[in-house]
């Protein structure tokens, strides 16, 4: 009986499925715009940008908001010192502009799809730790989930660009190196703090990659778009 | 080996020696400090770093870099590029997104000194240098000019790429002023400027930020001089001068259309008696007759004002026999046109009306001077009218009371009569009657109207079945008429007023033909318990124009059932008319009718044909077409 009435459901809802499955598969033709509602890539180019470029300034702000409630000042630094690397450190992506601009638009793409895709699970685990803090204020715990539900739905738009640029079929390879993360290491207070300060620095800065990285593809294409 | 090491040591220790006799002091140097560090377009950075001390000696800095996740030591190759104290690091030297650890070594013949290390991120230290090429030029919007402002983005930025994306503030000021006014601009290069002064000299500056980065410097000023597209500003003031005097001009005027009004509004008048006439100077000096002889019609005969008693004033039935009234021509002829105010009483006194004349009469009986009576009540008025022919005159007696709004006619309203009446004119003694709510009117125009109602007045409030008023209207004037002397003694037995009457007397103000009343005084009362009336001149006429001249109809006399015999109102305008006395014998007039309380039209004053047995009354007053038959005079 429930195949049956899945059946039956199938048949009469067959005419969503086309509308309702990979909204943001059809092609760009005017003919097939009128039966399928997707946007064209330039605009989700920018909303990917755009969304790159909130995730880093709400980055920034947690970062920030951390740095006061937990970090003493002399050991406020602009970047990690000491033994924790950010967990990206090991990713295969170029740190120069030179080397960055040879790097083609597929592999611009992967490199933030890599990138985004590393940092969902230290989100989570970043939540986490932040409810164990005695004066964590309310404002940094909504401001790394809201980070953490960006960074899904980036990945979900990378995705789909990279599908409309390059043409290639969903990749389900994770980049995310779950040994890079230790969580079950019981460390001192103090430790324990610099890890998170320096988990949330890490943050900032592949926001920033991310936000570049795209910038750079959207002015790739020149006939749409005016960088100059 | 071990003689040499100390010999190096003592000579540097007699040097230091030396040195220190000398009075100099060498020491290591001081610890740098690495102030801060710059990337102007994110490729390459620059970094300065305070020295210290340097000991007196010559002191050499040295930079050393390690990069994030490797141990190897750099050393910084440019000294030069950033100046002095810096080290520049290139594009090959420059990675983003990697930790640099910076330190800077300070070295002098006796020691160095290390700075503290600086952990630095080269996407994070990012200034651009201020934009380049600004220029400011002034377009023309219809006459309106405004600025547009256009730059380049500092040179080594690569915006091109989208490697950095720079945003822009543009600030402005009027040369002589101090604070700046802010402008923020975006992502684009040009931007307009409007709301200039005319004729004014701005300056202009810019300066650029990378999303994540710190502000550039601002560029060199740029100054621009707006052009005088006010016409003049003189010419303005003239045009505002102008109109705001137009404005108060305007204001005024209207201010002094309006000044009473405002002067009520804000000061509003005392109220004061006032009376029309009345000179309250000279009131005010005592002399209280001087001031109410103001209040006199000129024309009224005003002597017998002084008399208290005079001011009462009563109805009288008036019948008047022939003898009477061949008695009253001839003594008419004697004075023509010139009546003796004889006054009578009337009493209109609402509406109780005159009516005790009969008693009055008797009382005054055989004397021509005019009778008094104090005012009799309804009731007497009532068992007059009942008992007798009555005959009510009218006594001229004008009481000024009018307290109740009575009526009171004026004994002295009475002029002589005029000569020269047309036979428009009308008079009767019950004009007289009339006149006593007329003769009010003889009093200042206000006392005018309640002629109208107090007749009325009198009539209705003392509707007894018994006997009402009649004013007769256009009609009747005719015997009673001083049309001609002969016709005087007519009128006077003609008039009947009869004061107390449904008949709304007013409604014989109604009167189609204005005629000047005339009026009827009575002149004596015979031994018949007639009076004998007296046309009175009517130079009053005009003063009742407002009143139809009403008609009177001759009382021929009451009859058993209450009912007034009227002579025929025709029959005596037809005897009036041709006047001469004699000829109203012929008049048939000898019609009578019977009165009831209806309203009859009053009848074309014209006719000398005597109407046939009809009722007419002059808008409620009884016509006296049907009447008893006159007895020819």
């Amino acid at each position: 009986m429930n195949i049956l009435q899945q059946g039956l459901w199938a048949l009469l809802l067959w005419p969503h499925l086309f509308t309702v499955s990979v909204p943001l598969d059809c092609r760009d033709d005017q003919a097939s715009l009128a039966r399928c509602p997707s946007i064209s890539q330039e605009k989700l180019l920018d909303r990917v940008i755009h969304h790159a470029e909130l995730i880093y300034r709400v980055s920034e702000e947690s970062c920030s908001l951390f740095e006061e409630m937990f970090i003493p000042l002399p050991l406020r630094l602009q970047s990690n010192q000491g033994g924790y690397a950010c967990i990206t450190k090991a990713l295969p992506i170029p740190s120069s502009k030179s080397e960055i601009q040879q790097l083609s638009d597929k592999w611009l793409l992967h490199s933030v799809l890599m990138l985004v895709q590393s940092w969902i699970e230290p989100l989570v685990y970043l939540q986490m730790t932040l409810d164990r803090y005695d004066h964590a204020p309310d404002m940094l715990l909504n401001k790394t989930k809201w980070v953490s539900e960006k960074l899904i739905s980036l990945e979900q738009g990378v995705v789909v660009l990279i599908k409309k640029m390059l043409d290639e079929g969903t990749m389900t390879t994770t980049y995310s190196e779950q040994g890079a993360f230790q969580y079950d290491v019981q460390l001192e207070m103090l430790e324990y703090v610099m890890r998170d300060y320096t988990l949330l620095t890490c943050l900032k800065k592949d926001a920033h990659k991310m936000e570049t990285f795209l910038k750079l593809l959207k002015c790739r294409q020149t006939d749409k778009y005016n960088c100059a | 080996m071990m003689k040499n090491d100390g010999g190096v040591r003592v000579f540097w220790l007699l040097l230091l020696f030396l040195l220190y006799t000398r009075g100099k002091s060498f020491s290591v140097p001081g610890k740098p400090t690495l102030t801060r560090c710059r990337s102007p377009e994110k490729e390459t950075f620059t970094c300065w770093w305070e020295p210290g001390s340097d000991g007196g000696l010559p002191t050499t800095y040295k930079l050393y870099y390690r990069k994030e996740g490797s141990e190897k030591e750099y050393q910084c190759t440019d000294y030069h590029t950033g100046g002095k104290n810096s080290c520049f690091f290139n594009k090959n030297d420059t990675s983003i997104w990697v930790n640099y650890n910076i330190t800077v070594v300070a070295t002098n013949a006796l020691g160095q000194a290390l700075s503290d290390p600086l952990n630095i991120d080269v996407y994070f230290i990012v200034e651009p240098n201020p934009p380049e090429n600004l220029n400011v030029t002034i377009q023309n919007d219809k006459g309106w000019p405004f600025l547009r402002a256009s730059w380049d983005p500092p040179t080594k930025a690569d915006t091109r790429s989208g490697w950095i994306t720079l945003i822009y503030e543009l600030r402005i000021k009027l040369e002589e002023e101090d604070e700046w006014e802010i402008h923020h601009v975006g992502q684009q290069k040009v931007f307009n400027i409007f709301g200039l002064q005319s004729g004014g000299t701005y300056v202009i500056q810019i300066r650029c930020k990378p999303d994540h980065g710190f502000w550039s410097e601002w560029s060199d000023d740029v100054q621009v001089v707006v052009p005088n597209y006010f016409p003049n500003k003189r010419s303005a003031w003239v045009l505002l001068m102008v109109f705001s005097g137009m404005v108060f001009l305007i204001l005024s005027w209207l201010l002094h259309l309006n000044s009473r009004n405002l002067k009520h509004c804000i000061l509003p008048p005392v109220p004061g008696p006032k009376i029309k006439g009345f000179d309250q100077k000279l009131h005010k000096s005592g002399k209280s007759v001087d001031a109410f002889k103001s209040l006199e019609v000129p024309d009224f005969p005003h002597h017998t004002f002084s008399k208290s008693e005079d001011f009462l004033v009563e109805y009288i039935e008036v019948y008047v026999p022939e003898e009477q009234e061949l008695m009253l021509e001839k003594s008419n002829n004697l004075h023509n046109g010139c009546l003796k105010s004889e006054s009578s009483v009337s009493d209109c006194d609402s509406g109780r009306g005159s009516c005790d004349s009969h008693t009055l009469l008797l009382d005054k009986s055989g004397h021509q001077t005019n009778t008094q009576d104090s005012q009799t009540d309804e009731q007497k008025h009532g068992e007059a009218l009942q008992g007798e022919n009555l005959a009510y005159t009218h006594q001229d007696m004008v009481s000024p009371d009018m307290s109740a709004g009575r009526v009171k006619t004026w004994p002295s309203v009475f002029s002589p009569l005029p000569q020269n009446r047309s036979t428009v004119d009308q008079t009767s003694s019950i004009e007289i009657a009339k006149q006593h709510c007329l003769s009010d009117s003889l009093l200042p125009s206000d006392f005018l109207t309640p002629y109208h109602s107090p007749p009325g007045h009198c009539t209705r409030e003392h509707l007894g079945s018994n006997y009402w008023e009649f004013d007769f209207g256009n009609k009747q004037p005719h015997l009673t008429q001083p049309q001609t002397e002969a016709c005087h003694q007519i009128q006077a037995h003609s008039e009947i007023n009869i004061n107390t009457g449904v008949k709304a007397e007013p409604a014989a103000h109604k009167f189609p033909t204005p005629r000047s009343n005339e009026y009827v005084e009575v002149q004596r009362i015979n031994e018949e318990d007639s009076v004998v009336l007296r046309p009175v001149a009517s130079n009053y006429d005009k003063l009742f124009e407002m009143q139809q001249g009403e008609d009177y109809s001759r009382v021929k006399g009451v009859d058993s059932d209450n009912v007034l015999l009227l002579l025929q109102k025709e029959a005596m305008e037809e005897e009036m008319n041709m006047c001469p006395c004699e000829q109203l014998t012929d008049t048939t007039g000898a019609h009578y009718t019977r009165f009831a309380r209806s309203p009859e039209k009053p009848t074309a004053c014209t006719h000398p044909t005597p109407q046939p047995l009809e009722e007419r009354v002059v808008n409620g007053y009884v016509d006296t077409a049907t009447m008893f038959t006159m007895p020819p005079y």
